[in-house]
């Protein structure tokens, strides 16, 4: 029933077009005098060695990787919670294998120090 | 008081032809020659147990075509400092470092180097530390003169007599200004500076070789312009992800060379001078300076006077305590809440101050042999009723709020950690050195003032992290709030003297030197005074407890995380205005 | 579908936003009055009576400041990252159910902008994007502390995801439905805060993460970053950063409110339904004063103990309550 969407896009258009009013207004009113040290990356008051972007720890990666893992199991739990008073016991006990394994493979990263932020 | 005598050992015995007492008049210790420093230090330190090493700095002797350095040892068990000095010609001043024994001379021989120009030979980094790289010359010293110069002692000539003229005529913009050789103003890149900063902070944290797969190791700068680092100070940290692996301070950025204009100012003119050093302790470092000078003066103040100090500087100490752990609490990322808690109370002392002083935080409340003036009736009943009722309750309650709050104690506990060893080694002192530790406090190592007649307990805590110093801070607001209702109780009735004297607006000083220190509220206040007898001092150094603390900052941040840094930081407790002077 | 559908959509659309905007002008002045009376001060008093127009003149204020793009930063990305992060916190209002039906002008209308049958899941869809705009700012600023302040946000908010989402089953399971509508009106016996005590800690802790908000406010820890991934950003671009967490402040109350506080029920509601509405708001400045208040008066946490407190203590308690919420709605059959 794709019509109840409707209403969320429109909400959609108008918060967009707001946003985007905002920033066209920001341009508009606002003083421009730019200058070179007003342009230049702020790190308190010093001039920075170095460019901003830059490689970094690997760490985030990794808690990235974690996520997609467990985030996509999550997502499966939800219309197992919807269906669940129909399925029953059955599904009880599939769930249950199915968190099993997901707590396998979770005390598999705690146990390889992929939780840890040092 | 009388000037402490010298130590029991006879140095001069134990290093025939390179030790000898300092004989000149009002002057005490031993002049040791430079050659034999190192052994003489280290036999100080090992045999002799003086570990603690106070204070360094120079002195200018133009007139003798001498550089002076001098060193102030102690025992960390307690009494008076062992004073010895290395002369050495004007023209050359060169003297062997001794960061290898006391690593806590660091930052003050740099910043010997930085004034005076004296070369420590062996130092690990001397590099100027309050001024910037490019400067010229080494102002400290008696024959540099400064943009507009106006003469060698105020009040200077072209204000006070004659017909008045804007000295800046004489000395017109774009003159008055030495350079260096071969420098132009207006093609020199700025950023050259900052680049010899940073070389040597890239230099000692780059590894040889790096593993195929690593992340870069980011050099960020933490101020000057930061919401945190307590004004302009700045910290160059070298980053691997999140964890400090580099720091180096840079400071400097609110200096105005007190000292200079310290020895330009006649003797008095100093003592509000000194309120600007650490403004949140004014009258503590009024304090330490009139004991200085009244010890060359040989005057003793009266007894009212003396318990009208004791008052004001263990109030001042509140004060501060309460100001160290709200803004502690900032640094923790608590939003003002702690911090404007602990501010109330600290604007009800202030109403004290104001009342016997004139004004809040620029008290100017001490002179020399005894106070300016007495505190008001009304102000009286007002302390009495703070002392006894009001703070002890308020300093719960914060004690309460804080202290076994699950997030603070995760935060702080085990971070930042000083070990004893290394907290006497770097000079540390005050809260810092006791929060590790080490019962060390000058009220009971060396009384001054009138200590010896109070019961109090020296605070002393053990871990030397984080929490140790915040703790240690309200323990010590708690044994001067003892001191204070001791003080409230025993002071003589009102009317009683509070000057020794008359009161004065050109006092003399016989000539010599002195060195008086007083407990102040973030470690040992130190002021080294040498007179000649004229109307100003000849030598007016400010031995800076924050400045000194830092020392040890890097010591405790490597290995900590950048959000600990700021935490670090504020747990040494510093004031730009006392540590850049 | 006809034409006075569509036109009832696009009124409830506009008002939703107007409801959103100025909740959030008036959440600030809320802050800072609150704010200043926990801190023994009295917070702003001058811009009208009781400081009500202090709002209007901080938007004024931003709306005439130079707005400044780093030369070096990734211009377009820049300008982007706001708009990424305020568009979501506003159409993520769209499932918020104020209310039943009521009467207006001889109409039956709905108090919600939409109704879908994958109310929650499309809540956490869309709440996920704003990572993209706080990662985004924080790179393209070109700045140490921005970008460290991005990529934190974004480890921050997906690891805090995950058991902000296993704390979303426990309404589910006991409700049947991802429909918020339904989920409020399964609360009319009893609201959930009741059966799922953990679940809704866990939900307000993580959320309390996902906002960014004190004492998870690493992405803008002010002590060491500044001002983390908005350092670089002034005038209205800021703004919208502003707005953005201030919008979501009030989605996040409002959804609390909705899966553990029976939404808009409350005494005499189903008599008079322009009651829900009133108490909707009611819940919803609970939840607002206690954010404020967290914020007042917790320290913030160190990253790696944000990250341990996600992965090593919510995570694994989330899912127990999922498991032992299961087991006990299988029992009672």
């Amino acid at each position: 029933m794709l019509w109840q969407y409707v209403p969320i896009a429109i909400l959609l258009v108008l918060s967009t077009a707001l946003a985007v009013l905002i920033v066209l207004l920001d341009a508009l009113l606002g003083p421009r005098k730019p200058t070179f040290r007003k342009l230049s990356p702020y790190e308190s008051g010093m001039v920075p060695i170095g460019p901003g972007m830059r490689r970094q720890p690997v760490r985030f990666y990794l808690i990235a990787m974690l996520f997609l893992l467990f985030d996509v199991e999550v997502i499966f739990l939800l219309p197992w919670a919807v269906t669940f008073r129909k399925l029953g016991l059955f599904g009880l006990v599939e769930m249950l294998v199915f968190i099993a394994i997901l707590l396998v493979g979770y005390i598999y990263a705690w146990k390889k120090g992929a939780l840890e932020w040092e | 008081m009388a000037q402490p005598t010298v130590a029991a050992p006879d140095l001069a015995a134990r290093f025939p032809e390179m030790v000898t007492p300092d004989t000149r008049k009002g002057y005490s210790g031993y002049i040791v020659k430079a050659e034999a420093l190192l052994d003489f230090a280290k036999a100080l330190k090992e045999e002799f147990g003086y570990d603690y090493l106070s204070s360094v700095t120079g002195v200018d002797y133009l007139p003798q075509g001498l550089m002076e350095v001098v060193y102030h040892a102690y025992k960390i068990t307690g009494g008076p400092p062992l004073v010895f000095k290395v002369q050495v010609p004007r023209d050359n001043p060169v003297v062997p470092s001794v960061t290898s024994i006391w690593p806590g001379a660091n930052f003050q021989e740099r910043e010997a180097w930085d004034l005076l120009g004296i070369r420590f030979e062996g130092h690990p980094n001397l590099k100027r530390i309050l001024l910037w790289e490019g400067f010229w010359g080494h102002p400290l010293r008696k024959d540099w003169r400064e943009p507009y110069y106006e003469g060698e002692h105020k009040p200077f000539k072209s204000r006070t007599a004659g017909p008045h003229f804007w000295h800046e005529d004489h000395n017109p913009f774009g003159k008055n200004v030495d350079y260096p050789p071969g420098f132009d103003p207006y093609t020199w890149e700025p950023e050259t500076a900052d680049q010899i900063l940073y070389e040597s902070v890239i230099q000692r944290t780059r590894k040889p070789e790096q593993e195929e797969l690593h992340s870069e190791q980011v050099v960020v700068n933490l101020g000057p312009q930061h919401p945190s680092t307590h004004g302009v100070f700045r910290m160059i940290a070298t980053l691997d992800g999140e964890t400090v692996v580099a720091l180096e301070p840079v400071m400097g950025y609110l200096h105005r060379n007190h000292e200079k204009i310290g020895e330009r100012n006649t003797w008095i003119m100093n003592i509000p001078y000194t309120d600007r050093l650490d403004y949140i302790t004014a009258m503590s470092n009024n304090f330490g300076y009139v004991l200085a000078v009244e010890k060359l003066m040989g005057l003793e103040p009266p007894e009212r006077a003396q318990y009208l100090r004791v008052i004001m500087a263990e109030l001042t100490r509140i004060v501060n305590h309460l100001w160290a752990i709200g803004f502690l609490l900032n640094d923790l990322g608590a939003f003002f809440t702690p911090a404007l808690y602990a501010i109330e109370e600290r604007e009800l002392i202030l109403d004290v101050f104001e009342a016997a002083s004139g004004s809040r935080m620029m008290n100017n409340y001490m002179r020399f042999g005894g106070v300016v003036r007495d505190i008001p009736e009304d102000a009286w009943d007002m302390l009495v009723k703070l002392v006894h009722d009001r703070l002890p309750r308020k300093i719960d309650e914060l004690d309460r709020f804080l202290t076994h709050n699950e997030l603070i104690k995760s935060r702080t506990q085990g971070v930042g950690v000083l070990t004893p060893e290394q907290a006497i080694a770097l000079s540390t002192s005050g809260p810092v050195l006791r929060a590790s530790g080490v019962p060390y406090d000058v009220r009971r190592a060396e009384p001054y003032g009138i200590y010896d007649r109070f019961d109090f307990d020296v605070a002393v805590r053990y871990h030397g992290d984080v929490y140790d110093r915040y703790l240690i801070r309200l323990d010590e607001a708690r044994q001067s709030l003892r001191i204070l209702q001791q003080a409230v109780r025993d002071i003589p009735e009102r009317g009683a003297p509070i000057l020794a004297g008359k009161p004065q607006y050109q006092v003399r000083v016989p000539a010599g030197e002195a060195y008086g220190r007083v407990e102040g509220p973030k470690g040992e206040l130190g002021f080294y005074v040498v007179s000649t007898g004229k109307a100003n001092p000849w030598r007016y150094h400010v031995r800076a407890p924050s400045f000194i603390n830092l020392t040890a900052l890097e010591a405790m941040s490597i290995g900590n995380k950048v959000a600990d840094l700021v935490v670090i930081l504020g747990s040494i407790d510093i004031v730009l205005g006392e540590v850049d002077r | 579908m006809d034409t006075t559908l569509l036109l009832e959509w696009t009124i409830k659309a506009v008002i939703l936003i107007f409801i959103l905007l100025t909740g959030f002008a008036y959440l600030t002045l809320m802050e800072r009055k609150v704010l200043a009376r926990i801190q023994v001060r009295l917070g702003p008093n001058r811009a009208g009576p009781y400081g009500l127009l202090q709002p209007v003149a901080d938007g004024i204020k931003l709306l005439f400041k130079e707005s400044i793009i780093p030369a070096k930063a990734d211009k377009v990305i820049f300008v982007l990252a706001p708009l990424i992060t305020v568009i979501p916190a506003l159409v993520i209002n769209a499932v918020l159910p104020w209310g039943r039906t009521v009467t207006v002008f001889g109409r039956q209308v709905s108090l919600y902008v939409a109704n879908i049958n994958v109310a929650l899941l499309y809540v956490m869809a869309i709440a996920s994007i704003a990572v993209y705009g706080v990662t985004l700012a924080g790179w393209s600023s070109n700045n140490k502390y921005a970008l460290l302040g991005g990529l934190r946000s974004a480890a921050q908010m997906i690891s805090y995801e995950l058991a902000l989402g296993l704390s979303l089953l426990g309404p589910v399971l006991l409700a049947g439905s991802l429909s918020l509508v339904d989920i409020v009106e399964a609360q009319r016996r009893m609201w959930y805060i009741v059966y799922q005590p953990l679940a809704a800690v866990i939900f307000f802790i993580t959320s309390v993460a996902e906002l960014n908000r004190a004492p998870f406010d690493l992405p803008e820890a002010e002590q060491e970053l500044t001002a983390g991934y908005h350092t670089e950003y002034s005038g209205m671009k800021f703004a919208l950063f502003y707005m953005a967490e201030y919008v979501k402040m009030i989605t996040v109350s409002a959804l609390f409110a909705v899966l553990f506080l029976g939404g808009y029920l409350g005494p005499f509601e189903s008599q008079y339904p322009w009651l829900g509405p009133i108490y909707l708001v009611l819940k919803i400045l609970v939840g607002l004063y206690v954010l404020i208040w967290l914020r007042a008066t917790l320290p913030r946490f160190r990253y790696d103990q944000l990250m341990r407190l996600g992965w090593k203590v919510l995570f694994p308690l989330a899912l127990l309550n999922v498991v032992v919420t299961a087991v006990i709605v299988v029992l009672m059959g």
